[in-house]
Parts: C-alpha cells; structure tokens; sequence
C-alpha cells in the first residue's frame, strides 16, 4: 500500500499531492499524510521542488476545506433546521451554535493539523451550524500552512525513512484524535446529564 | 470498584451513544498509546530504518538517501540518454532499458557497496553529506 502511494507520486508529482489533499479534506480515505511526507523526500533529493510541493499540499487542502464547508453551509444548514423542530433539539442546537460562535475558529485551526481526521467533519458542522467564512478562513490557512509545514518538513528531514516516519506519526496522530474523541464524548455526557438534572428539578 | 460499576451503569442508562463513542475512543487511545510507546522505546537503528532500494525511488533519490554521489548512480543505471525532468522512477528506467527492475536494484546495490568499500564505510549514515551533484 505504502509503496503504491511512494509510486504515485514519483509518477504524477505535485498534482497527485493536490488532488489527496483536496480529497482526504472532504472526508475521502486517502493518505495525504505519506504524499506529503513523500513530497518533502523528493524536495530533499531534488526532484520536486519545495514551492511546488508546498503549494500543492495547501491549495488542495484549503478548496477542499473551502468545499466541505460550503456543503455543510448548504446542505447541512437544511438538516440543521429539520433537526431543531424539536424543542429537546433546538436546547441542544442552540448550545453547539453558541460553541461554534465561541471556539469554533480555534477548533477549526485545530482540526486541519493536530487533529487532521476530524478535519473534514469540522468544517461540515462548521458551515452548518454558521460560523464565519472569514473567520473560518483564517483560521483554515493558519492551519493548513501548518500541516503542510509539519509533513513536508518531515519528509524532507527524514527523506530516506519516509515509511517509518509515516508508521510512526499514524500512531501519534491516531493517539491524538482518539484523546480528542474522548475528550468530546466525555463534555457530551457531562452535558446531557447537566440537562437531565435540570428537566427533574423543574418537575 | 462497585461505585464505578454504578457510575458507568448511571451514565449508559443516561447516554447510551455518548458512553460507548467514550469507551471506543479510550480503548482506541489505549492501542494508539501502547504502539507509540514501543516505536519510542523500541527505536530501530538508522540502518534498519532506512528504505532499502526499490521500483519506485529516483536516481537522485537513491544518491540522496544512501549518501553517495550521484555519479555512481548514473554510472550503475548505464542511462545513454539524458533523464526527463522531475521524478523518473527506478522502474521507468528498468522499462527504458528493457531490463527487469530487480536487475536495476541490484547493479545499484552492487555499485553502492563497492563505492562504500572503497570509502571505508557500512552505512550511508552519519557519514557527512556526500556531493550529490
């Protein structure tokens, strides 16, 4: 597998790091990680260079951020408005928008490097539930540059274990997003039974 | 152990979904937790972690990241023509040559450790960066 992805972009180049990165943005299972780190070995020994790399990665990766949250400002604010006809949900709804409207920028930032896999979900509910474009937008490419600079500057260190160094950040980025998953499940429950207690107080 | 028997029992009852993404997720940290530590504590050398050569590396690849000349390379592959711009993989070659690429692997391999004996060394690292160019 590892070596089908090292394969594509010895044979396509930047455009096959800008096509996984626009794609894996919009929820697709690709590795843009490993075309990444990819790109930044053949930065290092001279076959790409580093601005067509690098632009690769951030163009792909910021349309396809750009996308998924126009789908979710469309489509998603639909299902949003269907979700809320009940009053239970609408409580609900209104508490995630007020999140949104106050962190929802920095957890966009988050999700485009620390937490890459939950990236394309952020910027789904990100568009539904309202948030910004501007604000939203800064904080992608603040967080896009990031990850690219992560990756590639890896790739480009570590130029001649790229398959290691892709095995190891899985791991540690696996690591992360289930903390964060746990981290999120746990305020969920936190919060149902906060709203639970107060449904029996009021009877 | 009984009071945390009841406290899981209380919020399953509460939020069935919310508790198993919670149990899912931990235990899926516990997996990602346990094999970060062994890469950590179990670190291979640099010899074994280094790639060894294979159909999808570029000549300049190859002198990169086995730290040898890029002429010995070159050399090795026996190319006439000049290669085309931007990656130009070990198995292009291998095609252009009418070789198999497992014969282009190995006459870099052979060349690469001759160049090595001739240099006193057995491994590509940490010996300074040779000139590539």
């Amino acid at each position: 597998m590892t070596e089908a992805i090292f394969s594509l972009v010895t044979q396509y180049g930047a455009i096959v790091i800008f096509a996984s990165a626009f794609l894996s943005c919009l929820a697709l299972p690709i590795p843009t990680s490993i075309m990444m780190l990819t790109g930044g070995a053949f930065v290092a020994s001279g076959d790409l260079t580093l601005w067509t790399v690098s632009f690769a990665a951030f163009a792909g990766a910021v349309l396809g951020d750009q996308t998924g949250y126009v789908i979710g400002r469309t489509g998603g604010s639909a299902l949003v408005e269907r979700l809320a006809r009940s009053p239970a949900r609408a409580s609900v709804l209104n508490r995630a928008r007020s999140v949104v409207a106050r962190h929802g920028g920095l957890g966009v930032f988050f999700s485009t490097w620390a937490v890459a896999p939950l990236g394309p979900w952020v910027n789904f509910v990100a568009g539904a539930t309202g948030l910004s474009w501007v604000r939203f937008t800064i904080a992608d490419v603040l967080g896009e540059a990031i990850w690219v600079t992560v990756y590639v500057g890896l790739g480009f260190v570590f130029m001649d274990q790229v398959a290691y160094v892709a095995d190891v950040m899985s791991d540690v980025v696996g690591l992360i997003v289930a903390l964060v998953v746990a981290a999120a499940a746990a305020i969920w429950i936190r919060a149902i039974l906060k709203a639970k207690k107060g449904l029996k107080q009021q009877a | 152990m009984h009071r945390l028997r009841h406290l899981i029992g209380r919020v399953w009852s509460a939020a069935p979904i919310a508790t198993a993404i919670l149990g899912i997720a931990l235990m899926a940290a516990g997996v990602f937790g346990v094999r970060s530590a062994v890469h950590w504590l179990d670190r291979p050398s640099h010899a074994e972690r280094q790639q060894p050569i294979a159909s999808w590396m570029t000549p300049r690849y190859v002198a990169r990241s086995w730290n040898v000349p890029r002429n010995v390379v070159l050399d090795a592959l026996d190319v006439s023509q000049p290669l085309p711009d931007g990656p130009t993989s070990l198995s292009w070659i291998a095609d252009m040559k009418g070789e198999t690429v497992e014969q282009v692997i190995e006459d870099l391999e052979t060349a690469i450790a001759q160049f090595y004996a001739e240099q006193g060394r057995t491994t590509a690292a940490p010996t300074p960066q040779a000139d590539n160019d």
